[in-house]
């Protein structure tokens, strides 16, 4: 249908296949280009890279990726829209707007924040986003950006927003907007809606071509087909676009922003090779409050790998983990065994299994060197056969919980290329 | 007779905070039996059954979300990765794999839905 908004995805997370971007636009028509850049734990990783660089924060490998292809986006007429902006979407607006420079290009950048909302003061958070709806890429996307970058969006709000600009649709279009969810979450996590992470992979191709990253053809109705660009890798089937809607999901009701989807009215059918339909969606009124994504800094943490190999396997395990406990400070120790080796295995690998020890603390020092060293030091002084893996030093990890706010509390504000800024209800 | 869950299921799982969530649901693969295997799926899963498919899971909170339209479940197991992807200490922290350890799970299916 001639009338459809076409909108690819290149991203589904931070560290998805780089060229991913060229491909999209250079592969067929789209009209919108989005990336999801974002996870729980991305947003974490780019708390730490703030805390080093106060000028960081947002994804990095975004902005090479419109190095290559700006030009190749402005020219074909097609906007992008990413939540690349993570912690900074300011920082990340004028990055985007000083590399274009360095091309000769002078696109039309806006950027989308608000969510950041650390200033409310969660207990022990080093982020704390809320979760925003799409109607702030829309509002930019109408003044005429050619780029939207933004924070802590929700996934399906890439898709969302560039629907709710292209259709007009009302905040109460609960059934269109619902439909758009729909096929923002498929689209969210790139080519798993393309045969990766697909249990009936033996139904595809298996090759080294590189999977197609999907997009949608979204109608006015909110309805979708789900393809891809044609003579890319992979496939897109009822199965693997039905991958993508039953997990990650909690309920038969999709909590949103913008919209509550009612996922028990989906309906998918085939519509040809590589394209399947979604219609029937249902909305309803959003949740009064937004959700919000903390991450505090849990503490540190470090693991090490012995390897055991050949007879009395669980006595060598026994033994070391004798050995190495009173020397382990850490506030908590984790020990697993893998499955035990066959006998009379033919191989040494075969014939081998990995006792883990994992510590954790809320000081780097117990899971740092004082943890390494004495595992290194049973080096020579322990089991038949001691090798383990190379021990590192501790890492910071975080934990995540969700938690809610009143809409009320967060300004979610788009600043357009001009200047302007305008507030989102 | 006894066979994996898999042989006719499809699963998809990963990480939501320190929940595991899993999707299971009948492939289209043309076999006339479809609908019956979609019945037979949804009576099958309930929490209950999960824990027993799943012995890691045998001490937690399961939701199960039958989605018929969609052939299949969603599947909550509240609590398997601790406190989250970063602070997991589980051999596989953001559950990618969970979904195609329960296709290997052995379960009783019908003969005529084979």
């Amino acid at each position: 249908m001639p009338d459809a908004l076409r909108i690819g995805n290149c991203s589904g997370f931070y560290g998805d296949r780089i060229s991913a971007m060229r491909e999209m636009l250079e592969g067929g028509p789209l009209d919108v280009l989005s990336g999801d850049y974002l996870a729980e734990l991305t947003m974490l990783i780019l708390g730490r890279d703030q805390l080093k660089d106060a000028s960081l924060g947002y994804a990095r490998t975004f902005v090479r990726q419109l190095e290559d292809c700006l030009g190749l986006a402005l020219e074909a007429g097609v906007r992008i829209v990413s939540n690349a902006g993570g912690l900074s979407p300011a920082g990340l607006a004028a990055r985007v707007v000083e590399v274009a420079a360095g091309l000769g290009l002078s696109p039309s950048v806006a950027y989308v924040d608000g969510d950041d909302v650390r200033a409310l003061g969660w207990d022990g958070a080093l982020t704390a986003n809320a979760y925003l709806g799409g109607f702030g890429i829309a509002a930019a996307l109408r003044s005429g950006a050619d780029v939207v970058v933004t924070g802590r969006v929700t996934d399906a709000s890439l898709v969302v927003g560039p629907a709710v600009a292209h259709f007009g649709w009302e905040p109460t279009a609960y059934d269109a907007l619902a439909g758009a969810v729909v096929a923002g979450h498929v689209l969210e996590c790139g080519s798993q809606a393309t045969g990766g992470n697909f249990s009936g992979f033996l139904s595809m191709a298996r090759t080294a071509q590189p999977l197609g990253f999907p997009l949608a053809e979204v109608h006015a109705d909110g309805s979708s087909v789900i393809t891809k660009h044609d003579g890319t890798g992979g496939v897109v089937s009822v199965d693997t676009v039905t991958a993508q809607l039953m997990y990650e999901v909690q309920s038969t009701c999709y909590l949103g922003p913008d919209v509550t989807t009612h996922l028990d009215s989906i309906q998918l059918s085939d519509d040809g090779p590589d394209r399947v339909r979604i219609s029937g969606v249902r909305g309803s009124k959003p949740p009064v409050q937004l959700k919000v994504g903390v991450n505090e800094l849990g503490g540190y943490r470090n693991s090490v790998e012995l390897v055991l190999t050949g007879l009395d396997v669980e006595e060598k395990a026994a033994w070391a983990r004798a050995q190495l406990e009173p020397r382990l400070t850490a506030s908590s120790v984790t020990w697993t065994l893998g499955a035990l080796p066959p006998v009379d295995a033919d191989s040494e690998e075969g014939a081998s299994t990995l006792l883990r020890c994992t510590v954790q603390d809320p000081s780097p020092d117990p899971v740092g060197r004082a943890f390494s060293n004495a595992a290194v030091e049973l080096a020579l002084a322990s089991y038949p056969g001691f090798t383990m893996t190379a021990p590192g030093n501790g890492t910071p990890y975080g934990v995540y919980r969700a938690e809610y706010v009143d809409r009320s509390a967060v300004s979610h504000t788009v600043h357009h290329a001009d200047g302007r800024t305008e507030v989102v209800s | 007779m006894r066979a994996p869950l898999g042989t006719f299921v499809h699963a998809r799982s990963g990480d939501k905070g320190g929940d595991a969530n899993l999707g299971l649901w009948v492939a289209h693969d043309g076999h006339p039996s479809y609908d019956a295997r979609v019945r037979w799926l949804l009576d099958l899963v309930t929490s209950d059954f999960v824990r027993t498919l799943l012995p890691e899971a045998k001490d937690l909170d399961v939701g199960v979300f039958a989605l018929p339209n969609l052939g299949g479940v969603n599947v909550v197991l509240r609590g398997l990765l601790g406190r989250g992807v970063a602070a997991s200490t589980r051999f596989d922290p953001q559950a990618k794999g969970l979904g195609e350890w329960a296709r290997s799970r052995f379960v009783e299916i019908p003969e005529e839905l084979l």
